[in-house]
């Protein structure tokens, strides 16, 4: 190993900018808009959300429609990502399958936001028993296989309780109950050190109620760190409903989940790869997006844990 | 030393950190080098070892350590320079020692590394290098972790580290700046020791005049990256000729004057290196600049015998500064 | 090194305890269905379901059943399969902890070895295009799912290389043969590496520039030991941390990894018994998941303070 300059940090770069006086939300905005790798997870995304909501009203072939022409048909101009094993057109079920991405997705960073947030809220202001009990589960949840879990909730939900009927709810519901601690034990820290502020505290001598406190001054403070917290859960969502669809323990046949599309396609592999490669690049690419904006949104939030 | 230059290529353009300084250090001497944060001192220092970091560079000049110019050496020549010809003391050694290595073995490894001493050697002087360094109790001590350690004996355990060696040039970089008041004496007492001792020459970066005053033969004053003033410490300080060492002096608190006046500080800051001003680099801060000083840089001329300075009013042989000040 | 000892005894205390209960939320998730794994099968008579229920005691009130489990469990037993009569859990799943570990320690292997090479590189090479190269293959990498990456793979060694070689050179799915671990095992590390990668780059970056680094540079060390010794053992310390999540971010991809390359281990029994609805192995994975979990932990807070003197139990 050729023998390069040591390299040290200079001075000269530690020196930041003087930071001119601008919102939390516009100074993101600034910094995310500089970050190319962000930008282009947002465009992807931008498609994505565009291709679910067309598939709604159309769809090149309905998407449960079998025999549109041969089975295992490679890609062509009428079919240009080729037919399934049961004749089905798979650009329509790659549409329709965005669809149910995004449904995931967005349903369980919201769901399990509102999950987290109250209870991260509570502990964090509150303290004392409640957050003991809080913080009891959130530790536990570190010790756990957290997606198994979710399999089994969605199991015993649907199949054995049939309290909720096997779809995209479901996997919502069993994935937001096992993944809320991420974003409650965010949220208990930041309210455990907002607390303490000033501006918290003068609002507290000035009589406020607790509710709101913790709603005017502790939540929308704490908000850039849960904006990337759910960021990220997305994506987790997306790959956990493709991993129980894959696996055969998710969204029923015929829906056009891009796990089960792979799943289908696998076994024909050797044959028509097609079929496989199609849902496999569309979870690639959604999932990459995904985390490319979340990391964009982490730099652009807190410059200072930049990795 | 020659017309050394070091340079910062950064995102804002070239940055000039060291700027054409010229000297040259004897055996045994020890020679202070002092000028406020940001003029130089340190980039100086660091590129006698080419320990100059990303993005600098040398981009002219040269450092001649007795025939050789370490600018010009290989990877390997320089490695084998490092530590053992010339060693560095740096400024806080609660960052410079490695947290997770023991104190004794980082001794002996600045030793395994160079081929003065044998492995055997090596390992056996690291107990009695400790205890040159009053280390307390160094035989138990060999095998703590810097974390063990105070502030003063980490820096302790790093000048053992340095003239482990023996090295016949020591770079001790500001080495009691991040220490308590009460160790600075000792560990700058030790030093000087060492050095005599070794017969080795000592470079000491500081700003700290009293320092200087008590323990170096000739100062350089640096400036934005310049040598202002040079000279032997007995003249510059009982004649202090470019008005920037003047002004260092003056703010510089003396026991026998306390209650005569006040200290007085440089006003304004120095020079941002991107962007310096023309002519003399001290003249917006200067109090007795002329016309040419704000156009055309000066020279380093003697102003003295063996004491140089860089101001056109010397030159033009204008009254005393102190003469100046008291109108 | 008692001190050691003794805390690892209490984390092992921990670890069961922390096991029993994450077991139990399962056990009792599962036993709230009416009637159990025996709804779906075809009894001939009722006579015989009350046996079978009596067999496995499903008869008896829930908490009954409950503490028996517990005590069970405790003794180390997991009871019988409720699909395959007589079907001991506990040795079945011994067996096939030890070829999921296989692939896993393997993973585990692909995971950090190749992630800290990568992460190391990247960052003695910064902004040059090896650093580019590898910075941009972690960032794809930690996207693309393990079963994706499983069936690109098995597309390519399993298929193509099967015609390119006309069969001599290619990964044939199944288990028994030690040329069957890499593929899967590097499927399942894959997305695992890129993550480390760039904590490492990260944690690389920082230390090369601290101060004591600098020291060893100016004491004359070989570019090699400054790097190995100085920087890499101070970067390590934050990966180590990681190790945790890691574990269990493989357990949970060879669920899916083994179903796909047909390994006999715990994943795949995991998917087949609850397809089957065979409760009790069910539970019983997942007793051996949470276990697993919890030595993982363990192991990184042991290793953690050898790495770092500064930190104490």
């Amino acid at each position: 190993m050729a023998q390069a300059a040591p390299v040290i940090q200079p001075d000269l770069e530690l020196s930041y900018e003087v930071p001119e006086q601008v919102t939390l939300l516009t100074d993101a905005w600034r910094r995310l808009r500089r970050n190319r790798l962000a930008l282009l997870g947002g465009a992807i995304i931008a498609v994505l959300f565009m291709v679910a909501l067309i598939s709604i009203v159309w769809t090149p072939y309905p998407v449960w429609l079998q025999a549109v022409g041969p089975t295992y048909q490679p890609p062509s101009l009428h079919h240009l990502l080729g037919l399934d094993q049961a004749g089905r057109d798979i650009l329509s079920r790659i549409m329709g399958g965005a669809l149910i991405t995004v449904e995931v997705g967005i349903g369980s960073a919201v769901i399990l936001s509102l999950i987290g947030i109250p209870l991260g809220l509570l502990a964090g202001f509150y303290r004392g028993r409640v957050d003991t009990v809080i913080s009891f589960f959130i530790n536990i949840w570190y010790g756990i296989p957290d997606l198994l879990v979710a399999l089994i909730l969605v199991f015993v939900l649907s199949d054995a309780l049939h309290l909720i009927p096997r779809g995209v709810f479901v996997i919502i519901v069993a994935f937001s109950l096992t993944r809320w601690m991420d974003v409650a034990r965010l949220v208990r820290g930041q309210s455990l050190a907002l607390r303490e502020r000033e501006f918290v505290e003068a609002a507290r001598m000035a009589g406020g109620r607790d509710l709101a406190l913790i709603f005017r001054h502790i939540f929308p403070n704490a908000l850039g760190p849960i904006i990337v917290q759910a960021t990220f859960a997305i994506p987790a969502a997306v790959l956990f409903e493709a991993f129980l669809s894959f696996l055969g323990l998710g969204l029923p046949p015929p829906t056009p989940s891009w796990g089960a599309m792979a799943s289908d396609g696998y076994h024909g592999m050797d044959f028509a790869p097609h079929i496989v490669l199609a849902p496999t690049i569309a979870l690639s690419i959604t999932l990459m997006a995904f985390n490319w904006l979340g990391d964009g949104l982490r730099d652009a939030f807190d410059p200072r844990m930049r990795r | 030393m020659q017309d050394l230059r070091v340079q910062f290529a950064t995102s804002g353009g070239t940055v000039t950190a060291v700027d054409g300084i010229d000297f040259d250090i004897d055996r045994g001497e020890i020679v202070g080098i002092v000028g406020e944060s940001g003029s130089g001192k340190t980039m100086t220092a660091l590129s006698v070892l080419r320990l100059i970091p990303e993005p600098g560079k040398i981009t002219s000049g040269r450092i001649l350590f007795g025939e050789k110019d370490v600018v010009q050496m290989t990877d390997e020549e320089i490695r084998e320079f490092r530590g053992n010809d010339v060693a560095m003391i740096f400024q806080d050694p609660m960052t410079s020692l490695n947290p997770v290595l023991r104190v004794g073995f980082q001794v002996e490894e600045a030793m395994a590394a160079h081929r003065r001493f044998s492995r055997r050697q090596s390992h056996d002087r690291v107990v009695p290098l400790l205890q040159r360094v009053r280390i307390p109790a160094a035989k138990d001590r060999v095998r703590d972790f810097p974390h063990q350690f105070s502030g003063g004996m980490r820096q302790r355990a790093m000048i053992a580290m340095g003239v482990s060696n023996e090295p016949s040039l020591l770079i001790a970089d500001e080495p009691t700046t991040a220490l308590d008041v009460t160790v600075q004496a000792s560990i700058i007492e030790l030093v000087r020791d060492l050095s005599r001792e070794l017969r080795a020459a000592v470079m000491l970066i500081t700003h700290n005049m009293a320092l200087v005053a008590s323990l170096c033969n000739r100062v350089i004053v640096m400036y934005a990256g310049r040598i202002v003033e040079e000279g032997p410490t007995r003249s510059i300080f009982k004649n202090p000729q470019h008005p920037y060492t003047w002004s260092l002096l003056r703010s510089m608190p003396r026991v026998d004057e306390v209650e005569k006046e006040r200290l007085i500080s440089i006003k304004g800051l120095p020079p941002d290196l991107g962007r310096m001003p023309p002519g003399c680099k001290f003249h917006p801060r200067c109090k007795f600049r002329i016309d040419r000083c704000m156009t055309e840089e000066p020279p380093l001329g003697e102003v003295d015998p063996g004491q140089m300075a860089r101001c056109w009013v010397l030159m033009k042989n204008v009254p005393n500064p102190e003469a100046v000040a008291q109108k | 090194m008692r001190g050691t000892l003794l805390y690892i005894g209490q984390r092992l205390i921990l670890i069961a305890i922390t096991t029993v209960l994450v077991s139990s939320i399962v056990f009792l998730l599962l036993h709230q269905i009416p009637g159990n794994a025996f709804l779906n099968e075809t009894r001939t008579t009722p006579q015989a379901l009350a046996a079978d229920l009596r067999h496995y005691g499903l008869d008896l009130p829930l908490q009954q059943q409950y503490v028996n489990w517990v005590t069970a469990v405790v003794h180390g037993n997991l009871g019988e399969s409720l699909v395959n009569r007589g079907v001991q859990i506990t040795p079945l799943l011994v067996r096939e902890t030890s070829v999921s570990a296989t692939v896993g320690f393997f993973a585990l292997f692909v995971t950090i070895g190749l992630g800290m090479l990568l992460g190391v590189f990247a960052a003695l090479r910064q902004n040059t295009w090896v650093d580019y190269v590898a910075s941009s293959a972690a960032v794809v990498g930690y996207s693309i799912p393990a079963f994706v990456i499983a069936i690109f793979m098995l597309l390519i060694f399993g298929h193509y290389f099967f015609v390119w070689t006309q069969g001599t050179v290619y990964y044939n799915v199944g288990w028994g043969d030690w040329t069957q671990v890499p593929v899967p095992a590097i499927a399942l590390g894959l997305p695992y590496a890129s993550y480390v990668a760039r904590l490492t780059r990260a944690s690389m970056l920082e230390t090369i520039r601290t101060d004591y680094v600098r020291t060893a540079w100016a004491k004359g060390l070989k570019a090699r030991i400054v790097v190995l010794r100085h920087a890499l053992r101070n970067a390590l310390i934050p990966v180590v941390t990681i190790l945790g999540p890691l574990v269990t971010g493989i357990i949970t991809g060879s669920v899916v990894i083994e179903n796909i390359f047909g390994i006999p281990g715990l994943g795949k029994e995991f998917v087949t018994s609850i397809l089957a609805r065979d409760y009790n192995i069910v539970i019983g994975v997942f007793t051996f998941y949470a276990a697993l979990v919890g030595l993982a932990n363990l192991t990184v807070d042991v290793i953690y303070p050898a790495l770092d003197p500064r930190i104490r139990y």
